[in-house]
């Protein structure tokens, strides 16, 4: 089969020269995962306009450097950095360069890992949860509670060069929830927004920072009202980031119990039905554009993984720009490489 | 409808929604917008702006979603991370310079959405949404009377959190309770394929989150089948009269690109008006006697008319004895193709 260039023409105009403070919502079900996409986003924003050209090559591109800096809540670096490689972006080289920042909200985020040799049930910030029952060691004496948190910057570091003892380099920062409310969700905004600061702190006149958030929604299935957070808390959460930022992309799941049981099981779902429903129906309402990820009406085929179809959201700015809608197949092919084609093309 | 009344409709239900979205007279305080992803209430809100803009109105959003300010907005108030009652205090502030230098300044406040307040799990039980929204309309201090319109966009596909109290009503019921004009916004092109199919007798269609299908946010697709290119937003008015009297319409709004953002005149059209939504053939009035078409002559010449008038019918001569018909029997004049038959002139 022949190699598909990274990008795919029809996909092209979606994914880059995102307009300024726009948010683009990526939203997946299970059988129609987002990851290529972000892949093709990041592509889109890193990689230099010539492919043939080297990776070392980026900063002469057309005026505009661009930067990016990726939360992911459900995906591990090293699933990024080899998923990435195959498309030719090498992302340790970009981020020792300041052009990416990974940010990881899965490996530590309600699990704090002591630097030394103190045993500690981990965090207490999950407060009443039934986790707490069940120390994974029996805590000897006093607990050390949360208070290792100004601990913390100088373990995983602020990103740089001095990337102290970490296993993975490349990894700008870990996120690590504490507290609950507000508080929980201001911390986190911190911590994203330092590593947006420094990112931008090496960025000159006109370079566009662009910052992807991988499924903030599990920040909310996993804490959830009792804990103080809920939809609109999440979503002034992401406003709040957004501001950092030049464009903001984000995932999020629209499997069917999520976003139907709210409207149609007449007050009996779940919080988290009813939450995650709100956010991302909120959430919509205020995007440029919705780029819909689904599996095939008709079942499954050999040569079509999904359907992707782009509409325009609730936040677009109709008078000043427009965007055309479409619905598109997508393959991915066993290299990784991604096809996207109308209906009946191939 | 009937046609006389579409006429009368024309003059009153425009100017009346002139006089809504111009603001003019204070024609409505307070003004729901409900609207969804299939057409969200961005143009609208939109042409509130550019009309307020043309008549000189004080304009000020209030903004629960909205990042930037936009372009014609005179005050622009974030609400994240403050109270209800900071947000009254700071919406009063802003307008205070101007009600200093020109008191008779009429004054506009758009809610950009209400629903992140209303599911916002920081607002105190004791939030009272019509308090919240009385105190934009009239100012506590008296002395100050300021001629102020809200208008409020609620998304009606947002779900409702379950509600603290049991007995209390839900915020859309008491919304659109307090409302003096609830407009809800549709699609035109939806409007149409609706249309479209209801004339066929067939179910319409549903588009976006009500066709329920997993991975499936927005249903609009620029090309639907059958609509043509159909732009613009359709506006489904509700409007409450002091009297107490409703009023109820269906108006088209064009999209903004159709008309240059000085255009004094009146944009807004009926729904019934559009040759889209209402092809003008069906207007016809001599369209109801047309004969169907086909190659037989199935119409009748005056004499072939009055020769059918003329015939009389048996059973008009079994009415009365004195007739031919002798009380229903049955007479046959014999053709001479017939076979005459003895057994049935027995009978």
């Amino acid at each position: 089969m022949p190699s598909q260039p990274p990008l795919p023409p029809l996909l092209a105009p979606y994914v880059s020269n995102l307009p300024d403070s726009s948010l683009t919502l990526v939203s997946s079900i299970l059988g129609a995962t987002s990851n290529w996409l972000v892949l093709r986003f990041l592509h889109a924003a890193l990689s230099s306009p010539s492919p043939n050209a080297a990776f070392g090559s980026d900063e002469l591109h057309n005026g505009t450097k661009k930067k990016v800096v990726l939360v992911s809540f459900m995906r591990s670096y090293e699933f990024w950095r080899t998923e990435a490689k195959r498309l030719g972006l090498d992302l340790a080289r970009l981020a020792d360069k300041q052009q990416f920042a990974f940010i990881d909200g899965l490996s530590e985020l309600f699990y704090a890992p002591q630097p030394t040799a103190t045993p500690s049930i981990s965090p207490s910030g999950l407060g009443s949860s039934p986790r707490t029952t069940l120390p994974m060691r029996s805590p000897p004496g006093a607990v050390p509670g949360r208070s290792p948190q100004p601990a913390w910057p100088t373990v995983t570091g602020a990103r740089g060069n001095a990337m102290p003892k970490q296993a993975e380099p490349g990894i700008a920062k870990k996120l690590h929830f504490s507290g609950r409310g507000l508080a929980s969700l201001d911390a986190l905004e911190k911590d994203i927004s330092s590593v947006i600061e420094q990112q931008k702190s090496s960025m000159e006149d006109g370079d566009e920072l662009l910052l992807i958030i991988d499924q903030p929604d599990l920040l909310l299935a996993a804490t959830g009202p009792s804990m103080g957070i809920g939809a609109t808390e999440m979503s002034e959460w992401i406003t709040a980031l957004q501001q950092h930022a030049h464009a903001t992309v984000l995932t999020l799941a629209t499997d069917a119990p999520l976003i139907h049981n709210a409207s149609t099981s007449g007050g009996l779902a779940t919080p988290i039905e009813t939450e995650h429903a709100a956010l991302v129906i909120g959430l919509a309402h205020r995007a440029r554009s919705v780029m819909q990820l689904r599996t095939l009406d008709t079942g499954a085929a050999k040569d079509v993984s999904g359907v992707l179809r782009i509409s325009r959201g609730g936040g677009l700015n109709a008078s000043e720009e427009s965007l055309e809608e479409r619905e598109a197949l997508y393959f991915i092919q066993r290299d990784g490489g991604v096809k996207v084609f109308g209906r009946g093309e191939s | 409808m009937a046609p006389i009344n579409l006429s009368h409709r024309r003059t009153h239900n425009l100017l009346l929604i002139s006089k809504l979205l111009s603001l003019r007279d204070t024609a409505s305080p307070l003004t729901l917008v409900l609207d969804s992803l299939e057409q969200p209430a961005t143009p609208l809100l939109k042409e509130y702006i550019r009309r307020a803009k043309l008549s000189k109105v004080h304009v000020t959003l209030i903004a629960f979603e909205t990042l930037k300010q936009p372009d014609g907005v005179d005050a622009f108030v974030s609400t994240r991370r403050k109270s209800p009652a900071d947000i009254v205090k700071e919406v009063s502030a802003v307008y205070q310079p101007v009600a200093a230098s020109n008191p008779s300044r009429r004054r506009l406040i758009l809610i950009d959405s209400i629903n992140p307040l209303l599911n916002s799990k920081r607002v105190d039980p004791g939030f009272h949404l019509p308090s919240f929204l009385g105190s934009f309309i009239a100012p506590t201090s008296p002395s100050a009377k300021v001629d102020a319109s809200l208008v409020v966009t609620y998304h009606q596909d947002v779900p409702e959190l379950p509600q603290q109290s049991p007995y209390s009503p839900t915020p859309i019921s008491e919304l659109t309770y307090l409302s003096t004009s609830i407009i809800t916004l549709h699609s035109f092109s939806h409007v149409l394929a609706q249309k479209a199919a209801r004339d066929r007798s067939l179910a319409p269609p549903v588009f976006g989150l009500e066709e329920e299908q997993e991975g499936v946010l927005l249903g609009r697709l620029d090309r639907l089948v059958g609509t043509g290119k159909a732009e613009g937003i359709v506006i489904e008015l509700e409007h409450r009269r002091k009297s107490g009297r409703g009023v109820l319409e269906w108006y088209l709004l064009p999209p903004a690109s159709r008309y240059s953002p000085q255009h004094l005149k009146e944009i807004v059209t009926l729904l019934d008006d559009n040759v889209l939504y209402n092809p003008p053939m069906e207007q016809d009035p001599g369209a109801g006697d047309e004969e169907p078409t086909s190659t037989f002559e199935l119409g009748l010449t005056d004499r072939q008319r009055r020769e059918r008038e003329g015939v009389v019918l048996p059973y008009f001569d079994a009415q009365h004895n004195d007739g031919p018909g002798e009380g229903g029997r049955i007479l046959y004049d014999m053709g001479e193709e017939d076979d005459f038959d003895e057994e049935e002139d027995e009978i």
